[in-house]
């Protein structure tokens, strides 16, 4: 039997976290970002692109995401949160490609769960980041490609601005 | 031994055949692209299931790898 738990309960407690300025933005990237786009793919967590809220002096840390996650009761494994039964892996965004990325996503009901989720031509991009190239992302960039709605210039224009490549 | 006749038409059967199969792939991929949302996630969670098994032949299993017991 299933528990009561739902997809939609995590999408809210992201938004939680950013009303109460966890986080300052974040976007639903990875794996399920595509579901959201095109077909189901397998994936076994939820990764969530955020900018953080910058602290003086300090390095980007996650410290503030994990301390809030425990005082809410959502376990630490590994470098996952568990939050409402789903593995969730936050990712400071790096660089100007995954904060773009951030700031362009899309807003898309969920069960009546309005979350930003990054756009294909941004997945694609960071897909294709030399930091985060394996043959399962290229293949995946590959496959969003074949998006009949993906805006073939946007992507051009990405990948040309970044210095990516397929 | 087959004429060349014979393997032309062999040969002409099998792209048919691949080319249906091809078409039956892209039409699955398609109707997949089109669910809603939740049965999408629906999907995720069936295909935990049948590659978790998969991964596990080949490496150890992450703590967090494992199916989702969530409602989609």
């Amino acid at each position: 039997m299933l528990s009561a738990m739902a997809f939609a309960d995590t999408l809210r407690v992201l938004n939680t976290m950013k009303a109460e300025g966890v986080v300052e933005e974040y976007a639903i990237a990875g794996a399920m970002a595509i579901v959201f786009w095109t077909e189901p793919v397998p994936t076994f967590d939820l990764d969530v692109l955020v900018e953080l809220h910058p602290s003086a002096g300090a390095l980007v840390s996650l410290d503030r995401v994990y301390r809030w996650a425990e005082s809410r009761g959502y376990p630490a494994e590994e470098e996952h949160v568990v939050i409402e039964g789903l593995p969730t892996q936050f990712l400071p965004a790096p660089d100007p490609l995954a904060r773009e990325a951030i700031s362009s996503a899309v807003k898309v009901d969920y069960e009546g769960v309005v979350v930003p989720v990054v756009r294909p031509e941004y997945l694609i991009g960071l897909y294709l980041h030399p930091g985060a190239r394996t043959a399962k992302r290229r293949e995946r960039a590959a496959m969003l490609m074949e998006l009949p709605t993906l805006d073939r210039q946007l992507v051009d224009e990405i990948l040309r601005r970044h210095g990516l490549s397929f | 031994m087959d004429s060349p006749s014979e393997r032309s038409a062999e040969g002409s059967t099998s792209d048919a055949l691949l080319e249906k199969l091809r078409e039956g792939k892209s039409a699955l991929h398609r109707r997949h692209s089109e669910l809603a949302l939740p049965e999408k996630v629906r999907l995720v969670m069936e295909l935990q299931r049948i590659v978790l098994p998969l991964i596990a032949r080949r490496r150890p299993l992450r703590s967090w790898e494992r199916p989702w017991e969530i409602e989609p």
